[in-house]
């Protein structure tokens, strides 16, 4: 089994799938479609259906479904066409929620993500936890359901978030893993079609139990590379590491609050809380670039949304009382109460080597 | 106090003087120039309370002995503006210093020369006569490394370390380090230390020549007299301990690189034109066979260069602020240049390929 660097420990995956993405994305911004059965895309004769939600599967409706065919399944069904831009700015906000957690992300489309969270320290380091958490963060502050799955790696965390789908929860602790792919249908592999199973079914294999009775090179004379992997999958064994191609340009914290802040002091009061978020979520992370600024953003009640940044150098691990200046120039000289704050760092773009060291 | 003289030879101890004298100053007399006239020479004198330089001129037309101070840098002006053939004279009338040459007249202002400050005698304890050229190279070798205006007062200067079978000069500002010796029997038995302020180490160099001529240098406990030719320089030391130099000198680089100076130099000036303006950071990749460097700033500009070096051992990466690689390259007088490196946080040991008389420790930046 693959480990986290070095520490010899299991790793630590959460995959995150949001529920019907682009129709909860509707559903949310017009809940009047929650009551009906809802298709995105598919309107015209030859579109096919993109996403749909559970209502409409109620009626064997499915992505890539043509909407004519939607449609005769489905005569009520009512369909939206795809909104590409407001997608991928939820999908944006969502990632950027999973970020606050670890920077270690793997985004697999606009929906999903796998998560690598073996060093976090965050939730009593409970992987099972922080799902939760960003479940219901996501709910909260974005109006939308993911589902979750805890493993020891991609390939299980990936078949367990699909596990209690919709808004589900499953977690594969190492110790479930050889009991929870004996049973497991080989179907739920990834790279499995219809065609593989068939083939599987042909060798009288329908779960992972069944496949681990299959000598390997019997998998590798059947399906070529595919069979190493078959085989491995069977227990349970997937190396891949969460690969993250992205590298943060900034990092931040915003909180959102139950009650309005109604003024000035009360904004200042939180800087030092938010600053240790902050620091906490930047020691969290390789520091290969240093900070070249600071930021706040600062969301009223009116939902107006400001950002000031300001040039810091000098800054390694940023107090609260680094962020006061921000706070002072960007607050307005009346009380206004806020609804959000958020307090960030940009890295430097550039690769030069900046920090001299002294010889005494 | 009366005398004439001809320009030329007022013109390049004024000079020199003049450099010592500083722009700003708190005391108006520390502005001027004490000229003192005796039978048959004319003595100059400027100092900044730190450093004292005087120069004697001899022999010069002496028709009133006398002693006067003028403000330094308005003389050497009027004088470096006159016409080389007439004679200068300068005549002392009341209180106002006469100037006169060819159809020139200038009347300059003059503060007595009671009030020009003397630098206090001190007993001397030892000296030493060394090769002027041998003085200025290792200054020049040397003194790049000093500190600027570092609150380590004793990092503004200059350490002159003796010892009974050497001397040596070692400058540091505490991210790099310069050192030079000069193996000669001192006569001393114990070694001694004592460190020279910047300003005075750079007037220093100014004035020893690339002779053999020997300068000889007296040192006191508090003061440091060099005499060259016919100038005397005195500077006040520095007290405090300057840092056990020898502790940072690395020992154990296992990554020995010999490359071209010119072509290192060049190389590196080059690609330090799109480093960050201030802080100068460039990355090295050495692998065996070649250097590379490479540069880049917040404005996303980037260079990329690289030299074919003398290297087999493993590729190593660090960051070094280029400006302090620059100036050692400038410091070394050979045409190859040794580099000896362990690890991309430890300090880089620099020298020429075959001269052991200096050698140079940089520590490297973060990368």
């Amino acid at each position: 089994m693959r480990t986290s660097e070095d520490s010899g420990r299991p790793r630590k995956i959460i995959h995150l799938d949001c529920d019907c993405f682009y129709a909860a994305v509707e559903m949310r911004d017009d809940p009047t479609l929650r009551q009906v059965p809802l298709a995105v895309g598919g309107a015209g004769g030859r579109g096919v259906v993109t996403t749909c939600n559970y209502l409409a599967r109620e009626y064997g409706i499915r992505s890539a479904m043509p909407g004519s065919e939607a449609r005769r399944r489905c005569p009520n069904l009512v369909t939206v066409p795809t909104d590409m831009p407001r997608y991928k700015a939820v999908s944006k906000q969502v990632m950027t929620l999973f970020r606050e957690l670890t920077d270690r992300l793997e985004p697999l489309s606009l929906d999903e993500a796998f998560l690598d969270v073996t060093d976090v320290t965050d939730h009593h380091g409970s992987a099972t936890l922080m799902a939760e958490y960003l479940r219901e963060r996501v709910r909260r502050e974005i109006g939308i359901t993911v589902s979750a799955g805890v493993a020891p790696n991609k390939f299980l965390a990936k078949v367990a978030s699909d596990w209690n789908k919709p808004d589900g929860l499953h977690v594969v602790t190492p110790d479930d893993v050889p009991a929870f792919v004996q049973a497991l249908s080989v179907d739920r592999l990834f790279g499995v079609g219809p065609v593989t199973a068939r083939r599987l079914k042909e060798m009288n294999v329908s779960t992972c139990g069944d496949l681990q009775a299959v000598a390997p090179d019997r998998l590798v004379a059947a399906f070529g590379k595919q069979g190493i992997r078959l085989h491995e999958m069977a227990y349970g064994r997937d190396d891949r590491p969460v690969v993250v191609t992205r590298q943060a340009k900034s990092v931040s914290v915003e909180r959102t609050f139950d009650r309005d802040l109604p003024d000035y002091p009360a904004c200042e009061s939180m800087l030092a809380t938010l600053a240790e978020d902050l620091r906490n979520r930047l020691a969290r992370r390789p520091r290969e670039r240093p900070i070249h600024k600071l930021f706040i953003k600062i969301r009223y009640s009116d939902f107006s949304t400001h950002t000031l940044e300001r040039v810091r150098p000098d800054v390694q691990a940023p107090e609260g009382d680094d962020f006061r200046p921000l706070l002072d120039a960007i607050y307005p000289d009346d009380a206004r109460p806020v609804r959000l704050l958020g307090l960030g760092v940009r890295f430097r773009e550039d690769h030069a080597p900046r920090q001299q060291l002294s010889l005494f | 106090m009366k005398l004439t003289i001809s320009r030329e030879s007022l013109l390049a101890p004024l000079q020199s003087i003049t450099g010592v004298v500083e722009r700003k100053q708190t005391m108006p007399v520390l502005s001027n120039v004490l000229l003192v006239a005796d039978d048959d020479s004319l003595t100059l004198t400027g100092t900044n309370m730190e450093v004292e330089l005087v120069g004697r001129i001899q022999p010069v037309h002496v028709d009133q002995p006398g002693r006067i101070t003028v403000p330094a840098r308005k003389l050497s002006d009027i004088c470096r503006a006159l016409g080389e053939e007439a004679p200068i004279e300068l005549a002392l009338e009341g209180d106002r210093l006469h100037l006169r040459s060819g159809a020139s007249h200038f009347t300059l202002s003059t503060l007595p020369a009671e009030h020009f400050p003397n630098v206090e005698e001190d007993a001397e304890s030892f000296r030493l006569e060394i090769p002027q050229k041998d003085v200025r190279h290792m200054l020049e070798a040397t003194g790049f490394a000093m500190a600027q205006q570092d609150v380590r007062y004793y990092l503004n200067g200059l350490l002159l370390e003796v010892s009974p079978d050497n001397l040596r000069a070692v400058a540091t500002d505490g991210h790099r380090l310069a050192l030079s010796g000069l193996d000669m029997a001192t006569g001393i038995e114990e070694p001694r230390q004592l460190i020279v302020p910047r300003k005075g180490v750079m007037e220093l160099v100014r004035l020893l020549d690339d002779v053999a001529t020997p300068a000889t240098l007296v040192f006191g406990d508090n003061h440091l007299r060099v005499t060259a030719g016919a100038y005397t320089f005195t500077s006040k030391l520095i007290e405090g301990r300057f840092p056990d130099y020898n502790r940072v000198i690395p020992r154990g680089g296992d990554k020995q690189m010999v490359a071209d100076r010119a072509t290192l130099k060049n190389t590196l000036q080059r690609a330090g034109i799109l480093s960050h303006e201030n802080i100068r950071g460039v990355r090295l990749n050495l692998t065996p066979g070649q250097l590379q460097i490479f540069a880049n700033n917040p404005d996303q500009e980037q260079a990329e260069d690289a030299l074919s070096v003398d290297y087999d051992g493993e590729e190593l990466q660090i960051g070094f602020n280029v400006g302090y690689l620059v100036d050692v390259l400038n410091a070394v007088d050979e045409d190859q240049v040794l580099m000896t490196l362990s690890d991309a946080n430890s300090s880089a040991l620099m020298q020429a390929q075959h001269d052991e008389k200096s050698l140079y420790v940089v520590m490297p930046m973060r990368l």
